[in-house]
């Protein structure tokens, strides 16, 4: 204790730490309404670090060649000891964290936490939502089998519809005119090294935005009040509010214990959810499987590039609800954010889920 | 040395399986046959839902010729053979299936070949050859020809090591859904049932007989193997349930503190 204690003044007298742990945990005030909605940053940023963690010893036994990789995840799933579970636990991890940052986005839109002054907010987390779709993609491919192998053929043929340089793109994205050597390489040095340094540093920023604006209250209740907008900067403070620690972090680490439990629990007795049986065999470039399908949460991008009449259209409508929702907090600039008081918006929000799991469903029997 | 053989031919075969389907389809034989009636016709349609065709095994396997050319497609310039004699069945079928014919030959079936006795597609039909069972050996078929007594008899000496068979494939499958190596279990399977199939060709009950307990003893070092990860499978099961428990223990107890937070606000 005396050594702590002398550790923490030799800081204090340094970096002024007691000050800053005080500003940003015991005396980090929170809106006393913050509900269960709140806690899935701290699930998220609980499951990315088990990605990395994950990702990291994975990394020790996976070896990126098209001719070995397939024989070193299988080395990683039955000769190395608990390999299994650290593979399982990445691929469960990862489907588990899109459900979360769906949730985290849902839930952020039905109470228009998005609105000014937290744009960058939502752009930042808008940004770590596309990159997640990345990351998967990227990642997709590492095991080299007859599901890597066709599903990084029809994402990367998607991008053939684009006018003028679609070509080009494909072969770019691939690093060749077909899936290759060269696509492992180039997904692998992406999925390992530039989009966790990118993501790490935008999950930097959307963190400094979150605590910079200050944590919205919940639009709900008799109390609640639409913030008034000022021009300058005006950081939301919640007087009469309880302390981030240790009265929420206690809350954020329970619904960490249970998504954890729901990791645990598919990862031990069902991890095939998420390991399609194309996932199981070695890639074969001359044999193409009959019904390849992509990960659920590409399903709804899927089945809408089939709707439409061509894929050009199907790509343009795609990027046009991911632009609309990507500029959302510029669009809808009112200063109310409970939802009984925007019919429109949670109409509109409510028929959009339901667009994109009727998609999904619809692409998952097509 | 035998085993060796047998493993190599299994992989073969496994490997086939997984190029050939994709590309038994874009034949000449079948662009052009398909589209013909009859007896030119159908065999097409029946080839398709054989198991033949399941492990991509095409016309020109058998039937020889140059599946790229519709000029050639026929040719006997280019192996083309077409469709055998009657006694010519057991030679045509045998370039695949070795084993089968060298014991088939030496049986009182293969004896009786050429005085009009069974051979191969007598039993189990021929472009819409299906995955063999113990079924096709059943008192309509076998009593064409024959009392149905004897072949009861040998139906009764396998089926207990054929439903054994079925039960390790079953149990292989679904170890493999959940990521463990099955590949070399799978090509011992493979193997011991091709040579238990090339048994019961014979037709010599006492030969199966005393071949069959041989098997069943091969067939138990297998079913350890499996019962091995089966086993590992079950444990990892108990372990992941402890922890998940002990998970949403922790949850709940740090809700109990929140709640204790609460009651201080």
């Amino acid at each position: 204790m005396k050594l702590q204690k002398e550790a923490m003044d030799w800081l204090d007298s340094r970096l002024g730490i007691r000050e800053l742990l005080h500003s940003n945990l015991n005396g980090y005030l929170l809106p006393r309404n913050v509900n269960v909605w709140y806690t899935l940053g701290s699930v998220l940023l609980a499951l990315f670090g088990l990605q990395f963690l994950t990702g990291i010893l994975l990394l020790i036994y996976y070896v990126p060649d098209t001719e070995k990789a397939f024989a070193s995840v299988t080395a990683i799933m039955n000769q190395v000891p608990y390999g299994w579970l650290i593979r399982y636990l990445h691929v469960v991890g990862s489907n588990l964290i899109m459900v979360f940052i769906l949730l985290h986005m849902f839930s952020v839109l039905f109470m228009g936490s998005y609105k000014r002054p937290r744009e960058l907010t939502w752009l930042s987390g808008f940004g770590l939502f596309n990159m997640g779709l990345i990351f998967c993609l990227t990642g997709y491919l590492l095991p080299w089998s007859q599901l890597s192998f066709w599903a990084t053929t029809v994402a990367t043929d998607a991008a053939g519809a684009i006018p003028v340089v679609g070509d080009h793109l494909i072969v770019f994205l691939r690093g060749g005119p077909s899936v290759g050597e060269a696509t492992l390489g180039r997904f692998f040095a992406l999925h390992v090294m530039g989009l966790p340094m990118a993501f790490l540093g935008l999950v930097g920023f959307h963190l400094f935005c979150v605590r910079r604006a200050g944590i919205s209250s919940a639009p709900f209740g008799d109390d609640y009040r639409p913030t008034e907008l000022t021009k300058s900067f005006h950081h939301q403070e919640h007087p009469g509010g309880v302390p981030f620690h240790p009265n929420y972090t206690i809350k954020d680490l329970s619904m960490i214990f249970f998504a954890l439990a729901l990791l645990v629990a598919i990862t031990f007795f069902a991890p095939w959810l998420f390991i399609p049986p194309d996932a199981l065999t070695p890639a074969d470039p001359f044999s193409t499987p009959e019904h390849i399908k992509p990960e659920w949460y590409f399903l709804w991008a899927y089945q809408s590039l089939k709707i439409f009449p061509s894929a050009l259209l199907g790509l343009a409508a795609q990027g046009a609800a991911m632009g609309f929702l990507a500029m959302l907090p510029f669009i809808d600039r009112g200063p109310e954010r409970r939802p009984s008081k925007r019919p429109i918006f949670v109409t509109l929000y409510l028929l959009g889920i339901l667009l994109t799991i009727g998609l999904s469903i619809w692409g998952h029997y097509s | 040395m035998k085993q060796v053989q047998n493993v190599c031919l299994a992989l073969l075969c496994v490997t086939l399986m997984w190029v050939a389907p994709a590309l038994a389809e874009d034949t000449v034989c079948i662009q052009c046959h398909a589209g013909q009636e009859g007896s030119l016709g159908e065999p097409v349609d029946q080839w398709r839902s054989s198991v033949h065709a399941a492990n991509g095994i095409s016309c020109h396997d058998c039937h020889g010729g140059d599946p790229t050319d519709f000029a050639m497609a026929m040719s006997p310039e280019r192996g083309f053979i077409g469709a055998p004699d009657y006694a010519e069945v057991p030679a045509f079928c045998g370039r695949c299936h070795l084993g089968v014919m060298e014991d088939y030959l030496d049986s009182a079936h293969g004896r009786a070949l050429e005085s009009g006795g069974p051979q191969c597609v007598l039993c189990h039909g021929n472009h819409e050859i299906q995955m063999a069972t113990i079924d096709l050996i059943n008192e309509e078929s076998c009593s064409r020809c024959h009392d149905y007594e004897r072949a009861t008899q040998v139906k009764q000496a396998i089926a207990a090591t054929e439903t054994t068979l079925q039960t390790l494939e079953s149990s292989v499958a679904s170890l493999h859904r959940v990521g463990i190596d099955v590949e070399r279990i799978k090509a011992d399977l493979f193997a011991k049932r091709n040579s238990f199939r090339r048994l019961f060709h014979t037709v010599e009950l006492e030969k199966i007989k005393t071949q069959t307990n041989q098997f069943n003893q091969d067939l138990s070092e297998t079913k350890q193997q499996i019962d091995d990860h089966e086993t590992e499978l079950g444990q990892r099961k108990v372990v992941g349930g402890i922890m998940v428990l002990l998970l949403l223990l922790g949850g709940c107890i740090a809700l109990l503190i929140r709640r204790s937070y609460q009651a201080e606000e």
